[in-house]
């Protein structure tokens, strides 16, 4: 009768949705219509937001390592083995004086802790104790010049087809009081799952944003030419670059 | 003559009829893709943050071809519904919700945001656009559930149980209606759209006692998966109601405005 027939065209309207959708969801004039949420989403939220910071009894003791686990190449290894005493963070670019601190250096400057949640774009959460340097002094130490826009990370891990791992912040962003190059995780030095020697920490956005195992701070004026252009990794991989929602 | 012909009504403005169905599109996207964001991480957990000590929901895989679900600490084997699904490429595996119902429907987590945000505007600047013209040509009254109908809705719903023979005196919509308008539309979609805002790292940076309030991160995340089931109730109860109380009329009304009176 005419309500089985409703409810079935109801039902096989909504089981469509999948197989639907999932021919919809490669087609590239749609995939950049539904993105022109992340604009609005970023103007909504914009960057000056503190995150919340947590007490010492908050902290997960065995913080749940995201993204990549330890890099496997020779050239990371070989850093490890020696307890990262070749290590040299490079920093460089659109700046005035390019610079490349060694580990003993970047434990001289003032170190900043946060006891900050982090958030994944997967959908858990885990609190972690980070102590480091602050990404600004380190900005304020190369003198970014008047065209730098941006700061990329690039970092020590190949996902196997050659492609290393790179993050990016926009000036604002990267001068917030929250964005930290962190050394240490939970009183301990980094461990290699956790991004040894030195890995980013943007509390204020989710957990791909906060690079591991970084060699390399580029500033740079546009990020067009870097990989696929989108700003990141996984923002070449369909991901948004603001990462705030 | 006059009985002859039936008499139209003019019952839903054009905006309300766009918004409705623009809703519709909204709502069944939003389910479906949310459901593919939470098959990346297929536990909810009554707590700031992760907290497998504080987990009230939890859709795995404990083995492979075995789907179980967790709820309150209880285990039911769930193969081929939840935890061990179809995966939308012809074979099944670890995914808590089937690829039949998520959008898209293989895994796609990326995917899967693009379509949730663009939506969730979507239905936000709807709901705005409806309440506003609703609020200014006076009709919202009709709509909100106020004191002087709460002793009406037993009445109401004993005679939709056929213990009455006549409904109680009412306006537009009856008590029953008035209550589940105003649940839906000024309780439960608001508290949906703000959990899930409370979920998200930058929200809470600005606003932090919104995601306390809902008791952090994960919690935030609890409670707007248990806004979509009670969405889900209401689209099905809503449906219901549609297809028994004269379904071409009902849907006439929400495309063309028009509603046949007898």
């Amino acid at each position: 009768m005419k309500r089985r027939l409703f409810l079935a065209t109801a039902a096989s309207a909504l089981a469509g949705c999948g197989p639907v959708s999932s021919a919809l969801n490669q087609n590239e004039t749609l995939k950049r219509i539904l993105a022109a949420a992340e604009p609005l989403n970023h103007r909504l939220i914009g960057t000056r937001g503190l995150a919340r910071e947590y007490r010492d009894a908050d902290v997960d003791r065995h913080f749940r390592v995201n993204g990549f686990a330890t890099p496997s190449d020779q050239h990371y290894m070989d850093l490890a083995a020696d307890n990262y005493a070749g290590y040299r963070l490079v920093v460089d670019g659109a700046v005035e004086r390019r610079r490349a601190f060694s580990l003993p250096e970047l434990q001289a400057m003032r170190q900043q802790v946060q006891i900050t949640r982090h958030d994944c774009v997967e959908g858990w959460s885990a609190i972690g104790k980070w102590s480091g340097v602050s990404l600004a002094a380190v900005l304020d130490a190369v003198e970014p010049r008047a065209d730098a826009r941006y700061v990329v990370f690039r970092c020590m891990d190949d996902d196997g087809t050659g492609n290393l791992y790179y993050e990016s912040l926009d000036m604002h962003q990267a001068r917030h009081p929250q964005a930290l190059l962190a050394l240490s995780l939970n009183d301990a030095p980094l461990d290699p799952d956790h991004g040894a020697p030195l890995r980013l920490r943007v509390p204020t956005q989710l957990g791909y944003k906060s690079a591991k195992w970084i060699a390399r701070i580029e500033v740079v004026g546009t990020l067009a030419t870097i990989y696929a252009g989108g700003g990141g990794y996984w923002e070449d991989r369909g991901y948004e670059w603001y990462a705030g929602i | 003559m006059g009985s002859e012909t039936p008499r139209q009504v003019y019952r839903y403005a054009l905006l309300t009829r766009v918004s409705h169905w623009l809703w519709v599109l909204a709502f069944v996207v939003l389910v479906g893709s949310g459901l593919q964001i939470f098959n990346a991480s297929p536990n909810l957990d009554a707590s700031d943050k992760s907290d497998p000590a504080r987990r009230v929901l939890a859709i795995t895989a404990p083995a492979q071809g075995v789907g179980t679900t967790t709820l309150f600490g209880h285990t039911f084997v769930t193969t081929g519904w939840l935890g061990w699904t179809g995966d939308g490429l012809g074979s099944r595996g670890a995914h808590a919700f089937g690829a039949w119902l998520t959008i898209p429907g293989y895994q796609d987590l990326a995917g899967g945001r693009r379509w949730h945000f663009f939506f969730a505007w979507i239905a936000a600047i709807c709901w705005l656009a409806w309440l506003i013209s609703t609020a200014v040509k006076g009709n919202l009254k009709e709509m909100i559930l106020r004191p002087g109908d709460l002793p009406k809705l037993w009445p109401m719903q004993a005679y939709y149980l056929k213990l009455r023979k006549e409904p109680p005196p009412h306006g537009i919509y009856n008590p029953l209606q008035k209550a589940a308008y105003t649940a839906v539309g000024f309780v439960i979609a608001p508290l949906v759209v703000l959990t899930g805002l409370a979920l998200s790292p930058g929200i809470d940076s600005i606003a932090k006692p919104l995601t306390i309030a809902f008791g952090g991160r994960q919690f935030a995340r609890l409670w707007h998966f248990a806004g979509m089931i009670l969405l889900l109730g209401f689209f099905a109860i809503h449906t219901f109601q549609v297809a028994t109380q004269g379904v071409v009329n009902q849907m006439r009304s929400m495309i063309t405005g028009w509603y046949r009176v007898q």
